[in-house]
């Protein structure tokens, strides 16, 4: 299975497989000296959208948040990972509602079940809330909310790099 | 002919058709009116088919019945206890999935349930499939595919609710079961709900039973007190257990995610899709109104262009209007004679209700605005962008709207708050709209400022007096919901309709229900309230300053010291300061003067206090009054005798021109906006609450401006 290596766990193994990013991204990742191909564990990874450590050969590696979505590993077990921390495109199921009280209602009523799948279609200008795609509709969450939804990878979404200049046309 | 009427409720998911399918069944037909208790919109028709007579209620949209919005408390509530002898329920065709949710909810309730399939033309257009014989198989009810837009299948649901009420069909009565497990623990407690006479007699045993698993509150507590309480808890206990034990889970969860399988399996049996086409136009619009870089100002831009539209669109009629009572007083004044019933005619009544009726045209743009702004679908991005801010202060996103408009008039402002579901977010952005400087404020900023500051100063202090409106605002709010509501904003669990061009018609009658609303308003209490203010301020009249006048103005008539044209300049200026001494002896006259040692703190003076109070009737009074007061002729804004008589005043500085401001910011707003703030908290407790924060928030802010002006101007 295809994830991004900022969603893996600590002492989660992968094998980086891609770069989801235009040549620049491919060079900063190389001046770390990871290359594809590579067998990397994740060592330690900070809060949020802090940087993550990974091992390579014995070797320890920091890897900025950014960047660190930009590297698509190959993994054997699912990354345990919220909707929240979710990529713009890229597509997951619902493994655990964990919502509580009035939102979880919210959720469930609106489809938020285990085993949907939903699509993360992008986040307001501010940052917060979030826009999925769920059963044929958009919904919009907040983060904070969000992050109350366990998740497993479906399909990652390549092109996140491009699309982002594109933005800048408008 | 039959004697009887059906009556017929229409349920359905928000921007499910419903309000236009509700138009093409009764057509001008409506009336509206309010759920009793809540300012939740109520509309209701009555039409013939084959003879029957059918009573249609368009119940609000909600997702689901349970009991998390005024919405769905009035949908389940309209369903369990006024028991419609046929419910319609409005679907979504093109998002079926969780239209469906809905309907299975009306089932377990036993509804007497056909669905409108709406939307139809939809999905004839995009060459789905669906097989609805199929469908009505699986899931036991009627389906009948309906188009409001085009009219279509408006007939067939006539049809089949007379039939229905006829006994001519029928529906099947739990057709939609749960797994072994969960049917398990449903039958038992329904054998148990069912011997209690009084709870079977007027609720299906069944639906209570489900709605007892997934921990409803309402059921819950009308289950408690029975008897049978022990019995039922016992298996809700065993439930609890089995399901944690055996599935990791809650009989709530399994019940929801059994539902949404069976939903599911029943479409793909049923439904054929087309391929999706690549991109939908909803996509395509979003990928530019909602983009990151563009979103924002976007947003701001058509806040802006709301505005505009409100204000000054809306300046034409309304001055228009203004004349026309303006006309109105003078010729009802020629009409009758008789001073005092002249007086109340035109001064109280004519000039009160026509005060308050002249904001008509902009709260009918406002609403035209919104509704077109809801009824496309961006109303909902508008809170989805702007969500983060509102957010931080315990607001929702969609609080935005009503604040803006409030900088206009804070009338339509908190009219505007029914967009707002939850109740608590309806309360607090009530609470903080007064401190958004509405547009008839502004006349006395520039009255005050321009007196006592150069005119490159009165800019920045206009601006600085805005931004001290918006920081109380946030401030109220972050404190109202931190400490009387005690909890967050309502989720913004939140679907983003796919965009669509809404009916011209139904905005025109959706604008014009609303300003009768207000009209109705104007009518009764704003007219009585009118008459109060006249009295207070014309009575009780001092003969001795009447005598007095008269006095003086037969000596200046009779003088041969003055020419003509000074004459009846200085017999106008007698007049002014006899109406002056009038007022000043008047109730609100006393009432000022009584409350000069509240204001003094303030560096005001009773003539201060008194302009203050008449500001209660409208704000722009307070020029005018002061107008009065200081005996000139008619004042505006720009007069320059008021400015020289307030600065050649020893009692009067910057300190207290800045105190003033802020007062007049902060303090409680007209009349006619807190008999509709009254209307829509709906108790007396609130609007207590505003008439009290307002007074003393202005009060206190006033004194700290005072005192801290008084260190850098003297
Ligand atoms: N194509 C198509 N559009 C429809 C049909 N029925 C309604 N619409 C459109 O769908 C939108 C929503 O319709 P409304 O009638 O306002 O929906 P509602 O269910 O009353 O929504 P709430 O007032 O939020 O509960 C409007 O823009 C309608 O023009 C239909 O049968 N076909």
């Amino acid at each position: 299975m295809i994830s991004r290596i900022s969603y893996c766990g600590t002492d989660q193994k992968g094998k980086i497989v891609d770069i989801d990013g235009g040549i620049g991204a491919v060079e900063n990742i190389r001046s770390l000296g990871l290359e594809i191909g590579d067998e990397v564990t994740v060592r330690s990874r900070q809060n949020g959208r802090g940087k993550i450590h990974v091992v390579k050969n014995g070797t320890e590696i920091l890897i900025g948040h950014e960047l660190s979505t930009k590297i698509l590993v190959e993994c054997v077990e699912q990354p345990k990972i919220t909707l929240d921390k979710i990529k713009v495109g890229d597509a997951v199921k619902v493994v655990k509602m964990g919502a509580k009280g009035d939102i979880r209602y919210r959720l469930l009523d609106m489809g938020l079940v285990k085993g949907v799948k939903l699509k993360v279609v992008r986040v307001a200008p501010l940052g917060d809330p979030m826009e999925v795609f769920i059963n044929g509709f958009y919904l919009s969450l907040r983060i904070e909310e969000a992050a109350n939804i366990d998740v497993e990878i479906v399909k990652i979404h390549k092109g996140n790099g491009h699309s982002k200049k594109r933005w800048g046309l408008f | 002919m039959h004697e009887d009427q059906i009556l017929v409720a229409l349920v359905g998911n928000p921007n499910s058709g419903k309000t236009s399918l509700f138009n093409k069944f009764v057509g001008a037909n409506q009336k509206v009116g309010n759920f009793s208790g809540v300012t939740v919109e109520k509309y209701e028709g009555v039409i013939k088919h084959r003879g029957f007579k059918i009573r249609i209620i368009d119940l609000p949209g909600t997702y689901s019945l349970t009991t998390y919005s005024p919405e769905e408390i009035i949908t389940r509530e309209y369903i369990l206890y006024q028991k419609p002898d046929v419910v319609v329920n409005v679907v979504d065709t093109t998002n079926l999935e969780r239209n469906l949710f809905l309907t299975t909810q009306l089932i377990d309730i036993e509804a007497n349930l056909i669905v409108a399939l709406n939307m139809y033309d939809e999905i004839e257009a995009q060459k789905t499939e669906i097989d609805l014989d199929q469908l009505e198989k699986l899931i036991g009810t009627h389906f009948i595919p309906t188009s409001a837009t085009h009219g279509k299948g408006i007939s067939d649901i006539l049809d089949h609710i007379v039939d229905l009420y006829t006994g001519k069909i029928n529906i099947k009565k739990n057709k939609l079961s749960f797994s072994a497990t969960m049917e398990g623990f449903i039958e038992r407690l329904a054998n148990i709900l069912s011997t209690d006479p009084e709870l079977s007699e007027k609720y299906s045993p069944r639906w209570l039973a489900i709605k007892l698993l997934v921990s409803d509150k309402d059921v819950y507590k009308l289950v408690k007190d029975n008897p049978i309480w022990v019995k039922v808890n016992d298996i809700l206990m065993e439930a609890l257990h089995t399901t944690k034990k055996e599935f990791d889970s809650d009989p709530e969860l399994m019940l929801k995610e059994e539902r949404f399988a069976l939903i599911r399996g029943a479409i793909k049996e049923t439904v054929k899709f087309a391929p999706k086409k690549k991109k939908t136009v909803t996509e395509v619009i979003d990928s530019i109104l909602i983009n990151r870089i563009t979103g924002l100002p976007l947003f701001m831009f058509f806040m802006w262009l709301i505005f505009q539209m409100t204000f000054t669109l809306g300046n034409a009629p309304m001055e228009w209007l203004q004349h026309f009572f303006d006309w109105l007083g003078s010729a009802v004044g020629e009409i009758i004679t008789e001073p005092t019933a002249r007086s109340i005619i035109v001064d109280g009544i004519i000039s009160g209700v026509g005060g308050v009726l002249v904001y008509l045209p902009n709260i009918m743009i406002l609403f035209f605005a919104l509704s077109f702004l809801e009824g496309t679908g961006y109303m909902a991005r508008a809170a989805f962008v702007i969500d983060k801010v509102m957010h931080k202060v315990g607001l929702h996103g969609k609080s935005f709207i009503p604040m803006v408009t409030g900088f206009g008039c804070s009338v339509p402002a908190f009219m505007a708050t029914r967009t707002l579901k939850n109740k608590s977010d309806r309360i607090t952005t009530l609470l903080i709209i007064p401190f958004m400087s509405c547009s008839a404020k502004f006349p006395v900023y520039v009255l005050i400022a321009g007196t006592f500051f150069a005119a490159s100063e009165a800019g920045n202090i206009l601006f600085l007096i805005y931004l001290l409106g918006i920081l109380i605002a946030l401030f109220t709010a972050r404190l109202l919901k931190s400490a009387v509501f005690h909890d967050d904003s309502e989720p913004f669990v939140m679907e983003l309709p796919p965009y669509r061009m809404p009916s011209f018609r139904i905005l025109v009658l959706q604008m014009w229900q609303k300003a009768s609303i207000y009209l109705r308003k104007a009518g009764t209490i704003i007219m009585a309230a009118s008459i109060l203010i006249w009295i207070a301020s014309n009575y009780p009249i001092s003969e001795d300053i009447k005598t007095e006048y008269e006095q003086f103005r037969n000596d200046v008539t009779l003088s041969d010291k003055y020419n003509e044209d000074e004459k009846a300049a200085t017999l106008t200026k007698l007049e002014l300061q006899e109406a002056g001494k009038q007022l000043e002896y008047s109730f609100i006259g006393r009432l000022g003067k009584w409350i000069e040692p509240i204001v003094a703190p303030l560096g005001f003076d009773w003539k201060l206090g008194i302009a203050l109070i008449t500001g209660i009737a409208a704000k722009e009074i307070v020029v005018s009054t002061m107008g009065t007061l200081y005996s000139l002729g008619n004042v505006d804004e720009t007069s320059q005798d008021l400015h020289d008589k307030l600065l050649a005043n020893p009692n009067y500085n910057k300190a207290v021109a800045l105190a003033l401001m802020v007062f007049v910011l902060l303090y409680i707003p007209c009349f006619a906006a807190s008999i509709v703030f009254h209307r829509e908290a709906g108790k007396w407790k609130w609007t207590l609450f505003y008439a009290g924060y307002t007074m003393t928030v202005a009060w206190v802010m006033a004194f700290i401006t005072y005192n801290i002006s008084k260190i850098f101007f003297l």
